[in-house]
């Protein structure tokens, strides 16, 4: 049975010697397949031929170096405006992950407000427009506040390896939870403020 | 000043943040955080791939210094439209052949090397028992080829330069220019074919001086 002609592809393959072997047999019977590849690898021989580019002085590269220096410093900085881009599915994830943290970190603060009696700032629920977590008097406030560090230290930590694993750092484990222990309450509501401006932002 | 070897810096209490060896993603991230200084890294890390690519367009180095820094200018520009869904070094050569293709659009090339005396020198070091004859034959012929590949359609020339000179997978090709790896692979087998032919209209054959 007469096989088809090597296709534009398949005589690139086989000029690059990463031809399919099954369609070997084809090439060993058709002189014209056999011919148009011979043409081709002596085109490709010839092209190689002329390599090399001139190197140019060894102070050229400095030199180019710095004029691209001189224009990128007139330039505006390349900022990134805004949050990046992210696919669709991260941007769910982020957004759960989100909103998560905005839930749990009103109700920290609602017990960190119960235990150490800071009556002096400001709901952050209410500043957060999330619905407030029961004020019943409560028999256990560390049995749930490890809970509620642990679900925040998870959601935490996730965004934060995102966005290091996206910039290329490492962040030390347990890191996002000291900072987050280490905020001051209005810190820990702009924190919040900003967490939940996003999340809208990124639903719209 | 950020060197090419490490940084390392300790930033809030309870934060340990240390980068080595930066890649190229953690440059782009640094450059977009304002540090300017990170993208003289990137310059001097891709700089020779992109001169060199610029070179193979238009064939001089007046033309080929000016277009590379173009290229750079034009990349520090739309750095924050910089996915990082491909390696700079690929993003980098797809600005670097829109410029060179916009380039010899509006411009024949002037080659350096219209001596073919001075294009021998250009190759490879001549062997102590290759004759003058054979240098001088050698030297003719790169001009052909150079002038040969120069004629090409754009797609093909581009395809041909970052395959054969830059052997770039064809699948990065096809990144770079836009399309699937059979269109690259058309494009490359095309791009010979016309190679031969108008190197034959030049009175050079390809094959028959190997």
């Amino acid at each position: 049975m007469k096989t088809p002609h090597l296709s534009e592809s398949e005589f690139v393959d086989l000029a690059e010697d990463a031809f399919d072997p099954r369609r070997a047999a084809h090439v060993e019977t058709c002189a014209a397949c056999r011919d148009q590849a011979d043409a081709l690898r002596g085109t490709l021989r010839e092209a190689l031929s002329v390599e090399e580019v001139p190197e140019p002085s060894p102070v050229f590269w400095e030199q180019l170096s710095a004029r691209v220096r001189a224009e990128v410093a007139a330039e505006p900085v390349a900022a990134r405006s805004g949050w990046r881009w992210v696919p669709v599915r991260g941007l769910v994830a982020f957004a759960a992950a989100a909103a998560l943290v905005v839930a749990v970190l009103s109700g920290v603060l609602l017990m960190r407000g119960v235990r150490g009696g800071d009556t002096s700032s400001p709901l952050v629920a209410d500043r957060l427009a999330v619905p407030p977590a029961p004020t019943r008097p409560d028999t256990t406030p560390d049995a749930e506040n490890t809970e509620v560090w642990a679900v925040l230290t998870a959601a935490a930590s996730s965004v934060a390896f995102e966005d290091a694993h996206d910039a290329g750092m490492r962040v030390h484990p347990g890191a996002i939870e000291h900072a987050v222990q280490g905020l001051t309450a209005a810190e820990l509501t702009e924190l919040g403020r900003l967490l939940q401006s996003e999340l809208k932002r990124s639903l719209n | 000043m950020l060197t090419t070897r490490a940084w390392s810096w300790t930033a809030e209490p309870g934060f340990n943040v240390t980068v080595t060896n930066p890649t190229d993603a953690e440059l782009v991230e640094s450059c977009l955080a304002g540090r300017r200084e990170s993208f003289d890294v990137l310059v001097e890390r891709h700089q020779r791939h992109v001169y060199q690519l610029c070179y193979r367009f238009v064939g001089n180095h007046e033309d080929a210094s000016d277009l590379a820094q173009d290229v750079f200018i034009r990349a520090y520009r739309g750095l924050k439209s910089f996915q990082g869904q491909a390696a700079l070094g690929t993003w980098l050569y797809r600005i670097g052949v829109n410029v060179c293709l916009n380039k010899v659009a509006a411009r024949t090339p002037v080659p350096d090397a219209l001596d073919p005396l001075l294009a021998a020198s250009d190759e490879r070091i001549a062997s102590p028992a290759e004759s003058a004859t054979d240098t001088l034959l050698r030297g003719e012929r790169a001009v052909q080829v150079r002038a040969a590949i120069a004629k090409l359609p754009n797609k093909q020339r581009a395809t041909l330069i970052l395959r054969v000179y830059h052997e770039l997978p064809h699948e990065e090709i096809a990144g770079i220019l836009g399309s699937s790896v059979g269109a690259v692979k058309a494009n490359f087998f095309h791009a010979l074919n016309n190679l031969k032919k108008l190197m034959r209209e030049a009175g050079c054959d390809p094959g028959r001086n190997r």
